[in-house]
């Protein structure tokens, strides 16, 4: 009967899946005043003992994997960075060198790194990833280096020398962290390994200061200690990281986020809903954001932004797509779409802090001189006191009124220097201009047909862009447009990739945040890339826009290197020809609601220590674990 | 040749007929998505900062042959038979290479669990009160109780979960309303993990039991109504057998028999899963990972998910045909 009784049980625990979890390690018996407790935005890992970042879509990458334990040559970060630069050598111990036409780059590397399981770092590492990646079409990073390196040789320990099979000044960039970068294999273990292709890595040996302590079975979180020799790693050159433990969980829907962060279950929530983080603001005494007032948010280095089918007609019109910009008023866009709490760019960059200071600070000038033709009068659209106008509106909402910023240069860091005006006269003009004619209070195209927008959107999965586009459409639609949002599940597969849409809302504008140099995207907007109608546009210039002032523009800042200072005057030659072409109407930044409990740790980067993003998935969040420090005693 | 085994077969040959054409026909369903699981993996390639459209297509041509997704749909059918021949459901697309069976295995336990339980819980329940009422038609509580379960019936079992989310989750928290256990809980096998896995599964299970019981009850009800018309029921009751072993011996165990034929069947179909319920409640089951498999276009996931389905559907009824006339006497192989 025992017996019997025994197997039952057993059974029992079977089918409700225990012996899936049995096993498994519990973070939460981890000293909680040394354990980071963070937000993984990849929710639960399907694949969770997948360790194998060199294989795209293995597994989980933002556990921990890339911030703590994977290491490469440089990193830029999109904030300021520690040790005074953006730019900061890693593994590389300088900036790369190119020879004079940019066919071969040098790489010199630290010494005295090492991997977790007590193995030197060398050029050797290097030189293994490289090949290893090209011998293996679907490794992640195999295309790139399959069309750009000829030979790569280790000439020393310290050395690497890549010989590129055309010229190309930014080679660097696919070694260089933006989000994400090519990490550095451990070659003495993925040598011994039949096929890296479909080897899971199962216990990552670790080039961080950081090493795999255990995860859940079921992918919810994972868990990672410091190395005792944490001083072997490049992260060691700025200091001792504090938490001796961090954890990437996935604690749930926005609702259970918050929910988590008010009990200090949850230190960093890496993203949030405007609303979420409203209430968080007004429950939590101990809640650390970027800005410390509206818009709370970190401006990502994405533009958000209209973006025009510009293969289609009449959206190959520069007219029409400036009449449609003046018929948007920006502040009910804001209003609609982020609460207000969003950071506005006329210009086709991301209002991040850098980009700010290099770009939109510089160009404020010619935003106010700039002149549009409307073929009956010349106007300039240009408003800079947008961001000063929406900092007033909210200052009349009662619940965050002592929260927006008064200081001008604040209020312009948080919600942008300005944007364009609405004018509808001039819209108007704009579209006689183009051949369309309002008849019975509707605009007809210049074949006389009613003139139909369709804006697609997203739908639930964005739903902050979903409110903006149906607003703008509703905008469109009260001038007498057919304008009208539509949800389009998958939009960058199915709309965006195949040029499957007329006007949608998305962005196709990235940089590095913390460096001006524009080639991260722009390189990719080149004529020679866009795909013919009908077919697949390759990724980023997902309105199909060509331009030869603009092929020009690329073509120069691939002929100089990548600091040279004339690639911020070629990144502001840019800036004037997307602004009068107004491929995209650039509307604000993609900001990211992310909070931080001061409860057990402090020393959070924010807008007034701008050492880092704060968004805990990118890479460069390493940077946090040297700088926090323990709020109560140990 | 039996008769009997000639039906065998024939029944036999229908089932594989039957798996053949689910299968096929999910084959062409999934390939012909505008999802592409290509796409997808060079949408999160994208994202790590790639963006050179040599590399790109590059590597789109390398993807495409890595996910045996090269040449056409007829071939790749082909192909697909060839791998399922040696069970073999290929590698999964969206956590490649990892094979699709470990996948599905992990997620299994949790819907086979979260779905026998409720299942059997359903049943039992639900021909319980049927067959008492059926019985004693003038029982006031038995009424009153019936019409409960009858009037949940026709409400769709996910919003009566999205109901049971709101009442027990946020009105009256009392009960978990995410995942198949507590985040933080200690993982060690333990009473209290099993009892924290449970916790966790009766909201996922009560939205499913209380719709369920009620066609349950309506339909053994109906049947105790015509069996206690029956001259051996008449007889029983006139002799004085006593009323509760007229009910379970003379009653019931007749009444059962078509009852266990759908409970076979309902059984199979645990391998569809509860797809809304398991999202509604964050349930870590095949239902949910049906789901992330669609939206990321992972055909050979949802190829092996609707497999287990259709097989599970298909070898169910299979099972009761060729039961059925060993079973009930009533039935006859011609």
């Amino acid at each position: 009967m025992q017996k019997w009784k025994r197997f039952a049980f057993g059974f029992v625990l079977a089918t409700l899946g225990l012996t899936a979890v049995a096993g498994a390690q519990d973070y939460t018996s981890l000293p909680r005043k040394e354990t980071l407790i963070v937000e993984n935005p990849e929710g639960t890992i399907k694949n969770p003992g997948w360790f194998n970042i060199w294989v795209n879509g293995g597994g989980g990458v933002s556990t921990g994997l890339q911030q703590l334990t994977m290491d490469t040559l440089w990193y830029i970060d999109p904030e300021q960075g520690l040790g005074g630069a953006s730019w900061d050598n890693s593994l590389a111990a300088d900036k790369p060198q190119y020879n004079a036409d940019f066919t071969e780059m040098t790489v010199k590397l630290r010494k005295g790194l090492y991997w977790s399981d007590g193995v030197e770092f060398t050029a050797d590492d290097v030189v293994y990833t490289v090949k290893t990646q090209m011998d293996h079409p679907g490794m992640v990073w195999s295309a790139a280096f399959s069309v750009q390196v000829a030979s790569v040789e280790a000439t020393d320990p310290q050395t690497v020398v890549f010989k590129l099979k055309k010229p190309n000044s930014r080679f660097h960039a696919i070694f260089t962290v933006r989000w994400n970068g090519a990490w550095i294999m451990p070659k003495h273990v993925f040598e011994k390994v039949e096929d890296p292709l479909r080897y899971d890595f199962a216990n990552p040996v670790s080039l961080g200061a950081y090493k795999l302590k255990a995860y859940d079975p079921q992918g919810k979180w994972y868990t990672w200690e410091k190395r005792d020799d944490w001083q072997r790693t490049s992260l060691a050159r700025f200091g001792e990281p504090a938490p001796k433990y961090v954890t990437y969980t996935d604690p749930g829907p926005p609702d259970k986020r918050t929910i988590a962060q008010l009990e200090h279950n949850l230190d960093i929530i890496h993203d949030n809903t405007p609303e979420g983080m409203f209430t968080l603001k007004e429950k939590s005494k101990t809640i650390e954001t970027w800005f410390p007032g509206f818009p709370f948010a970190h401006p990502d280095p994405t533009l958000p932004a209209v973006i025009f089918n510009t293969q289609e007609a009449p959206f190959d019109n520069a007219d029409v797509r400036w009449a449609l910009a003046l018929l948007i008023d920006i502040k009910a866009v804001d209003m609609a779409s982020y609460r207000g709490a969003a950071t506005l760019s006329a210009l086709g960059v991301p209002p991040t802090a850098a980009t700010m200071k290099d770009y939109q600070a510089p160009m404020q000038d010619w935003l106010k001189n700039f002149e549009i033709d409307t073929g009956k009068s010349k106007i300039k659209p240009y408003d800079p006191t947008v961001g000063q106008q929406i900092a007033d509106i909210l200052r009349k909402q009662p619940k965050f009124k002592d929260q927006i910023p008064t200081d001008p240069e604040a209020i312009t860091a948080a919600f942008g220097y300005g944007w364009w005006k609405p004018d509808p006269k001039a819209a108007g003009e704009l579209l006689e201009k183009a051949g369309f004619k309002k008849s019975g209070g509707k605009w007809l195209t210049p074949d006389g047909q009613p003139f139909k927008i369709r804006m697609t959107v997203e739908g639930d999965t964005r739903s902050v862009f979903t409110r903006a586009g149906t607003l703008i459409a509703q905008q469109w639609a009260a001038f007498g447009i057919d304008a009208k949002a539509v949800p389009a599940a998958k939009l960058w597969q199915t709309a965006l990739q195949p040029g499957d849409f007329q006007v949608a809302i998305a962005w196709s504008v990235e940089t590095w945040g913390g460096d001006p140099d524009l080639s991260f995207f722009l390189d990719s907007w080149h004529s020679q890339f866009v795909a013919k109608k009908g077919e697949v546009q390759p990724p980023r210039n997902w309105q199909r826009w060509s331009n030869p002032e603009l092929d020009k523009i690329i073509e120069s800042i691939r002929g100089i290197s990548a600091d040279d200072p004339k690639g911020m005057e070629l990144g502001k030659d840019y800036l004037k020809l997307v602004a009068r072409e107004m491929p995209t109407i650039p509307l604000m930044s993609y900001n990211v609601f992310t909070s931080m409990d001061t409860t057990y740790w402090t020393g959070y980067p924010t807008i007034k220590d701008p050492y880092t993003d704060p968004v805990p998935n990118w890479a460069n969040s390493r940077l946090m674990m040297v700088k926090l420090k323990p709020a109560q005693p140990q | 040749m039996t008769p009997y085994l000639i039906f065998v077969l024939k029944r036999f040959g229908q089932f594989l007929l039957v798996v053949f054409l689910g299968v096929t026909i999910t084959f062409f369903v999934t390939h012909l998505t505008p999802i592409d699981p290509v796409e997808e993996s060079i949408g999160a390639i994208t994202q790590m900062g790639q963006s050179d459209p040599n590399a790109i297509e590059l590597m789109r041509q390398s993807l495409r042959e890595l996910y045996g997704m090269q040449g056409s749909i007829w071939e790749q059918y082909l192909h697909f038979w060839l791998r399922l021949a040696t069970g073999d459901l290929g590698p999964s697309l969206s956590a490649f290479p990892t094979p699709v069976s470990t996948i599905i295995l992990r997620s299994l336990p949790w819907t086979i669990g979260l779905m026998t339980v409720s299942t059997l819980i359903t049943f039992v329940l639900g021909n319980a009160i049927g067959a008492l009422a059926g019985y004693y038609r003038k029982d006031m509580v038995l009424k009153a109780v019936s019409l409960v379960f009858i009037a949940m019936l026709p409400i769709p079992y996910y919003i009566l979960a999205f109901v049971l989310l709101i009442v027990f989750g946020f009105i009256w928290p009392v009960l978990p309303i995410n995942g198949g256990y507590e985040m933080n809980a200690n993982l060690d096998l333990s009473f209290a993990l099993v009892l924290d896995i449970l916790k966790h599964s009766i909201l996922p299970a009560l939205s499913l039991i209380l719709v369920g019981a009620g066609s349950w009850l309506i339909g053994m009800r109906a049947l105790v109504s015509n069996i206690i018309t029956d001259d051996y029921v008449v007889f029983a009751e006139l002799g004085g057998v006593p009323k509760g072993k007229i009910l379970r011996s003379y009653i019931a165990r007749n009444a059962m028999v078509p009852q266990f034929t759908g409970l076979a069947m309902s059984l199979g179909a645990i391998f569809n899963g509860t797809v809304i319920t398991e999202i509604v409640f964050g349930y870590p089951g095949i239902g949910n990972l049906l789901i992330e498999a669609v939206h990321a276009g992972d055909y050979s996931l949802v190829l092996g998910l609707s497999a287990l389905s259709i097989v599970g559907v298909a070898a169910a009824v299979f099972i009761i045909d060729v039961l059925s006339p060993l079973i009930d006497p009533r039935i006859k192989v011609e």
